[in-house]
């Protein structure tokens, strides 16, 4: 114990105001589509950008989207048959899920070409009008020209350990309060 | 120890607003009155309130490392046995604990009781340490008390200095549920804290931790979680869908897994048990213990859950009738038999003292009261003053 004037006043002070927010970082531009059509009917786009794009994006998913090792846990984050079975197996042999790819997402063509890779997008079940990119960023909800945040354009890593989600919480749903 | 009406400040929304809480008209700010403060002697703080706090946080420890030895204890406590190991080795790995708060029944004078140990998920810390401290500054300025008042409040400090010292080795991750705000809240001040001690945290719904193909807990982006601040039961994760996982994820827990053994009312009868008589303590039995039934003949007790949180489903019998019982989703599971140690009756209220511990010193003083003799979800935090 000590004595209260002898405490720093800003400090308890500042306590409440102190926000925990994340850092704005800087924004890219990019554009996001769909599908190849809402790509192509882009007057920015022409047919062979929309097409490279998406077969480069496609190609990825299956590597990079997060894997789950039961439907029911994929389906809790993407959304019901929101989900489909990767092309690896679990080092028990057993099946591996992973999301539907929901759209893609390409480099500005302002920029140059090249500046971005496509990769895939996904939407998650809790925000299904945003998309997301396999790491999880979310990258808004426009379609076309927009910016996003200069790290979720960058390359998604590949994703070889599954997932599972969702064990812990359901005495929170059943007790309330952790309080004591 | 005498209960004080006083003017409140006058801007109560404002100091809500300022502070996130709930302010309602004419109700003032929730769960928070400053319509009146308890005072105390240096004296009875020291000696009657810190001085045993201490001393019974040391027969919670032999109580633990007897506990943790012994299969029978560990599982009366309703602890899985796959736990019990994990538990063991973190009691002797020595594993760090952060904070906890013990609710006693004090009359001013006379050995204070403890009526139980909130020793994995306290709240009422935000109240304690900030709300409270506040109110001193505030109040002493406005000349609302006399000049000189001092306040056993040391909570936020200790909370940022034994950070550093818990042996967190990367990012911690506060999880506790999320959709519960007074949880979040008190979490979120707990990160502030972290941070302010220079930590990196994140935070996650308990939900949305995930479990990797390697048996590590992560977090929604794919990072493993290799500490874990909760604001979340351990007898709750125990039993949930990834409880089997912890012992081998890896993960530090805050608070450690021994905490499972003071956070369960199972440690009144243990700590009677081997401190019988002590004046701190009052007599408890597990209600399966064929001393219980003796004891309740007696005419006198508290009938309480092992496993139960904010004064639910507790049942007062006094001289042969019920006097108080209280409804929740605990009844089903075992019980104690605890001695009744009424709280005193201030101005209508009863007060019930909450010390604070961090890092096991006694560091802060929560005062609650509530229009019953069971402190429950309807009680308000009401600050205190030191003054001789």
């Amino acid at each position: 114990m000590k004595s209260w004037s002898s405490r720093s006043a800003a400090l308890m002070m500042s306590v409440s105001l102190i926000a925990l927010t994340a850092c704005e970082e800087p924004k890219v531009d990019a554009s996001i589509y769909e599908s190849i059509g809402q790509c192509k009917s882009d007057p920015h786009n022409t047919a062979d950008q929309c097409e490279g794009s998406f077969k480069e994006a496609s190609s990825q998913h299956a590597a990079v989207a997060p894997k789950y090792s039961s439907a029911e846990d994929c389906q809790a984050d993407f959304g019901q048959g929101k989900c489909e079975k990767a092309p690896y197996k679990t080092s028990s042999g057993g099946s591996v899920f992973m999301p539907l790819m929901m759209g893609y997402m390409m480099g500005s063509m302002m920029g140059g070409r090249g500046s971005m890779m496509s990769q895939p997008l996904y939407r998650s079940a809790q925000s299904p009008n945003s998309f997301r990119t396999a790491e999880n960023q979310n990258v808004g909800s426009k379609t076309g020209g927009t910016k996003v945040a200069r790290s979720a354009a960058s390359r998604p890593s590949f994703k070889n350990s599954t997932r599972s989600r969702g064990g812990f919480g359901s005495s929170a749903r059943r007790f309330g309060s952790a309080a004591t | 120890m005498q209960r004080i009406s006083v003017t409140e400040r006058p801007n109560l929304a404002n100091i809500a607003a300022e502070h996130e809480l709930e302010h309602i008209a004419d109700q003032g700010i929730t769960g928070w009155n400053e319509s009146a403060y308890y005072q105390f002697t240096r004296r009875q703080i020291e000696e009657d309130l810190t001085g045993p706090v201490e001393e019974i946080e040391n027969l919670c420890f032999e109580v633990v490392d007897r506990a943790v030895n012994n299969q029978e204890v560990l599982s009366r406590l309703g602890i899985a046995e796959p736990f019990w190991d994990y538990i063991a080795e973190s009691w002797r790995n020595g594993e760090k604990n952060l904070y906890g708060r013990m609710d006693l029944s004090y009359h001013g004078e006379g050995p204070v009781k403890l009526l139980e140990y909130n020793a994995d998920t306290p709240t009422a810390l935000y109240e304690t340490s900030v709300l409270q401290w506040e109110w001193l500054e505030q109040a002493t300025e406005l000349e609302l008390i006399p000049r000189g008042c001092d306040q056993l409040n040391d909570v936020h400090e200790s909370i940022v200095n034994v950070f550093p010292k818990l042996d967190i080795r990367t990012m911690s991750h506060f999880a506790c549920n999320h959709n519960i705000e007074d949880d979040k809240g008190t979490l979120d001040y707990l990160e502030e804290c972290a941070r302010e001690a220079g930590l990196k945290t994140c935070s996650i719904a308990m939900k949305d931790i995930g479990l990797d193909d390697e048996g590590r807990f992560i977090d929604f982006d794919g990072q493993v979680i290799n500490t874990l601040v909760k604001l979340y039961p351990w007898e709750w994760i125990m039993a949930e869908d990834f409880g089997p996982h912890i012992p081998s994820s890896g993960t530090q827990f805050i608070e450690p897994p021994w905490k499972a053994i003071l956070s369960n009312k199972g440690l009144l009868p243990l700590l009677w048990g081997m401190f019988e008589g002590h004046p701190n303590l009052l007599p408890a039995f597990f209600e399966d213990d064929p001393a219980a039934a003796a004891f309740a003949n007696a005419g006198s007790y508290v009938r309480k859950p092992m496993l139960s949180r904010q004064g639910e489903n507790i049942k007062i019998v006094h001289e042969g009738k019920i006097i108080f019982q209280s409804d929740g989703p605990y009844g089903s599971d075992a019980h104690i038999l605890q001695g009744f140690h009424p709280l005193p009756v201030l101005d209508c209220g009863y007060p019930l003292i909450g010390c604070w511990l961090v890092a096991s010193k006694a560091v802060g003083l929560c005062i609650r009261e509530d229009k019953t003799l069971v402190t429950g979800r309807d009680s308000r935090c009401i600050p205190h003053v030191i003054l001789d």
